[in-house]
């Protein structure tokens, strides 16, 4: 594991006093604000500056840390944990390199005074594709020794919580797990927009087709259907596929809509041919 | 090779939380969740009492992010929750720019 500088991502003296850190923590997160900041890397830092202040804003943690860098080592240099580093725990998280030594320290907080602690709940996001919410999805996660393989149900949602009981952080002393929490949330797509599950897809349709009217082939999330363009449609306009949106979560519910948004392009008049087809149009109809 | 389990993820809207399961989730006492309900921050539902509500993905989504508002900027809870409307609004109207090819 690599060892990570908390105090020089919050750009921090290790001499700093709780105030110090509080203020540079506050002003960073402020900057780095995933929905205010114009920086490319937001989500990162942000993430990278709430680790830091996890550990640096709590004084336990804090000391614990500081114990274990005692300026040995610097960032990004390979980490070697002392002989009796998280001995008997198991679960904690890869991605933070901190959530071992939290084991370590309960751990000596627990055998000295031998209570029992339920264990900490781990939270996650969980990104997926809008097909794996339309047909249900395994995916693999890492929890530093463990690998689990997590069985998505289909028709989540973005924002959704899924629960995985007892898959947290390790209680102490006997005590049970906690559990671990991932939301779920849809990696980009430029070609749908979802709202709750409501889908939203373009699709782009000729100029005589738009005039006239006819059917249309299109792909959507939930296979290829062939959708009637009314006569004389405008671009905007939206055909709704009623239950073709994510699918209900249980027979209790209601499965969303899909909304086709056409689109009118024109296709280019590069050839003798539909330059003419296209004066005609001018001459005809103009506008 | 790391030991491998298969395990089911079980939606909130399945499988509610407790008062006190929501707490332990956010990391804050049962009596902070039930401060927020009674101020009208926190809904929850189908529930007789306080004591007995569920809370959902939504609750729980929000719920962390007020009790780090508060935490890290010793934020009074309304304008915590204040906070947490705009950030929802912005990556709503965000969501929409992204949609018109305009972000």
């Amino acid at each position: 594991m690599e060892y990570k500088d908390y105090y020089a991502t919050l750009g921090v003296a290790k001499t700093a006093s709780e105030d110090e850190i509080k203020k540079a923590y506050r002003k960073l997160v402020r900057k780095y604000h995933p929905d205010v900041s114009k920086e490319a890397d937001a989500d990162a830092r942000t993430k990278e500056l709430n680790e830091a202040y996890g550990v640096l804003g709590d004084p336990e943690k804090r000391a614990a840390y500081d114990s274990l860098g005692s300026g040995q080592y610097r960032a990004g240099q390979e980490f070697r944990p002392p002989p009796d580093w998280g001995a008997g725990f198991e679960g904690a998280s890869a991605e933070d390199f901190f959530a071992d030594l939290f084991a370590h320290v309960g751990g000596q907080r627990g055998g000295r005074q031998g209570f029992r602690m339920r264990g900490e709940d781990i939270h996650a996001v969980l990104e997926i594709g809008l097909l794996d919410a339309y047909n249900g999805a395994q995916r693999e996660i890492s929890l530093g020794r463990r690998n689990l393989k997590v069985n998505i149900p289909k028709g989540v949602t973005a924002g959704q919580q899924l629960r995985l009981a007892g898959q947290g952080q390790p209680g102490m002393n006997g005590a049970e797990a906690g559990d671990l929490f991932l939301e779920i949330a849809f990696q980009a797509d430029d070609r749908y927009r979802v709202e709750g599950r409501d889908v939203y897809q373009k699709v782009p349709i000729p100029p005589w087709l738009a005039a006239l009217g006819g059917e249309r082939e299109v792909t959507t999330p939930s296979g290829r259907v062939t959708v009637t363009v009314p006569p004389n449609s405008q671009g905007g306009r939206k055909l709704r596929l009623k239950g073709r949106g994510l699918p209900a979560a249980n027979s209790s519910g209601t499965a969303g809509d899909l909304y086709l948004t056409l689109e009118i392009f024109a296709p280019p008049a590069d050839t003798p041919e539909r330059r003419a087809l296209y004066e005609q149009m001018q001459r005809e109809i103009g506008g | 090779m790391p030991k491998e389990e298969i395990v089911e993820g079980v939606p909130l809207e399945h499988q509610a939380l407790t008062l006190h399961e929501l707490a332990r989730a956010c990391a804050v006492e049962p009596e902070w969740v039930v401060q927020h309900v009674q101020r009208g921050i926190l809904i929850g539902r189908e529930g007789a009492s306080i004591e007995t509500l569920q809370f959902t993905s939504v609750d729980l989504g929000r719920a962390r992010r007020l009790a780090q508002l508060e935490r890290d900027f010793d934020a009074d809870e309304d304008l915590a929750a204040l906070v947490v409307d705009l950030c929802d609004e912005v990556r709503r109207l965000k969501s929409r720019l992204r949609a018109a090819g305009m972000a």
